[in-house]
């Protein structure tokens, strides 16, 4: 059996890499479909999508990824898709992983698949503050689950319907990161990682801005907490 | 002595304004009668707390407080607090029913220029 899978792309004031993630999309993985979520862009983001000639989802105000990939996760439920990928529009993840990402989850050994860039050494260095976080939440997550996921931050992962049914109602507002991992792996969701390596991002700004570097940590400790010690809904 | 200080007498005529704003604001429809309710009780302990001196002189022996207008702006600042915390919650409710209308505004959109397609296909 095939499985129908829909890369979800979300997109903040992205005009300027969005074109060239979506064409390298389609000629690296061109049976995959593509789904962009404008996250309440200021520029042309929705008509650079809409010229690519994919489906495009547009939030009239900017609510951050985690709402983002809710969007496009109820759209891949309502549209019958398999699993879902999700592909930041900045050029970072390279879509001739995403056989390698899929794997694990077409196979059935995972619900998630993450893609990182930690599994083995892919040559990447983060500057010294994202990595002291990047530390930080691994070790959360290792504690929380008793395993260890070593790229708790990478954005390019793979959701099994099954995951999407249940993120389309509970679902970190911002960052999806150590706190959505902990949560799924409490629901008895398998995580699994995959290797890939990651590049700079092509224009734009990244969503981690300087005001969310200090709000990001407070947030997502407390928000791993709550994920460890609260009933899933 | 009826009233013991000067600061008592403004305290409590302050507490009578506020409850005949508030219920004014009712009036005009600015202010819901929810919200005006924690309003209207809490300036009206205060306004109760500030006329019956007996009271007031009681509740301050009993909490241990060194004088009377000590009691009444600490029942003030207790009033704040649970009035923040409330409104906190009510925010932290509110933004995630918006988040939610908001990505399924995007998901509605979407259908009806899915539709609107359809239909001058058929047209065509």
């Amino acid at each position: 059996m095939t499985h129908r899978v829909l890369v979800i792309i979300p997109a903040h004031d992205e005009q300027a890499s969005l074109p060239a993630t979506l064409a390298e999309v389609r000629e690296k993985a061109p049976s995959v479909d593509v789904l962009v979520v404008d996250d309440g862009s200021f520029d042309a983001t929705s008509r650079v999508a809409r010229a690519a000639g994919v489906p495009v989802l547009r939030h009239p105000v900017n609510l951050g990824v985690g709402g983002a990939l809710q969007t496009g996760f109820r759209w891949a439920c309502e549209h019958g898709y398999d699993i879902g990928v999700q592909l930041d529009a900045d050029g970072q993840h390279d879509p001739a992983y995403l056989p390698a990402l899929l794997a694990p989850v077409v196979e059935g050994r995972a619900d998630v698949s993450i893609g990182s860039r930690f599994v083995s050494s892919t040559g990447y260095r983060a500057p010294w503050n994202r990595r002291l976080g990047m530390l930080l939440f691994s070790g959360v997550v290792r504690l929380a689950l008793g395993r260890p996921i070593s790229d708790t931050t990478s954005g390019f992962r793979a959701y099994h319907r099954r995951v999407m049914e249940v993120c389309q109602h509970d679902f970190p507002k911002d960052f999806p990161d150590a706190p959505l991992l902990i949560g799924l792996a409490r629901r008895g969701f398998r995580l699994d990682e995959v290797p890939v390596v990651m590049r700079e991002r092509r224009a734009g700004t990244s969503f981690y801005t300087l005001g969310k570097q200090l709000y990001y940590p407070y947030k997502n400790l407390l928000a791993s907490l709550m994920a460890l010690i609260r009933k899933p809904i | 002595m009826l009233f013991l200080s000067r600061t008592q007498v403004i305290t409590a005529l302050g507490a009578v304004l506020l409850v005949l704003f508030v219920l004014e604001l009712v009036r005009r429809r600015r202010l819901s009668e929810e919200y005006s309710l924690l309003w209207v009780l809490a300036s009206t302990v205060i306004a109760v707390l500030g006329f019956a001196t007996p009271l007031l002189t009681w509740i301050t022996h009993l909490l241990g407080f060194l004088g009377e207008s000590s009691t009444t702006f600490a029942f003030g600042l207790a009033f704040s607090t649970a009035m923040l915390l409330y409104l906190s919650l009510k925010q932290s409710r509110l933004s995630y029913e918006n988040h939610a209308l908001t990505r399924e505004l995007a998901l509605l959109r979407n259908e009806v220029e899915a539709l609107n397609r359809g239909r001058a296909g058929d047209t065509r």
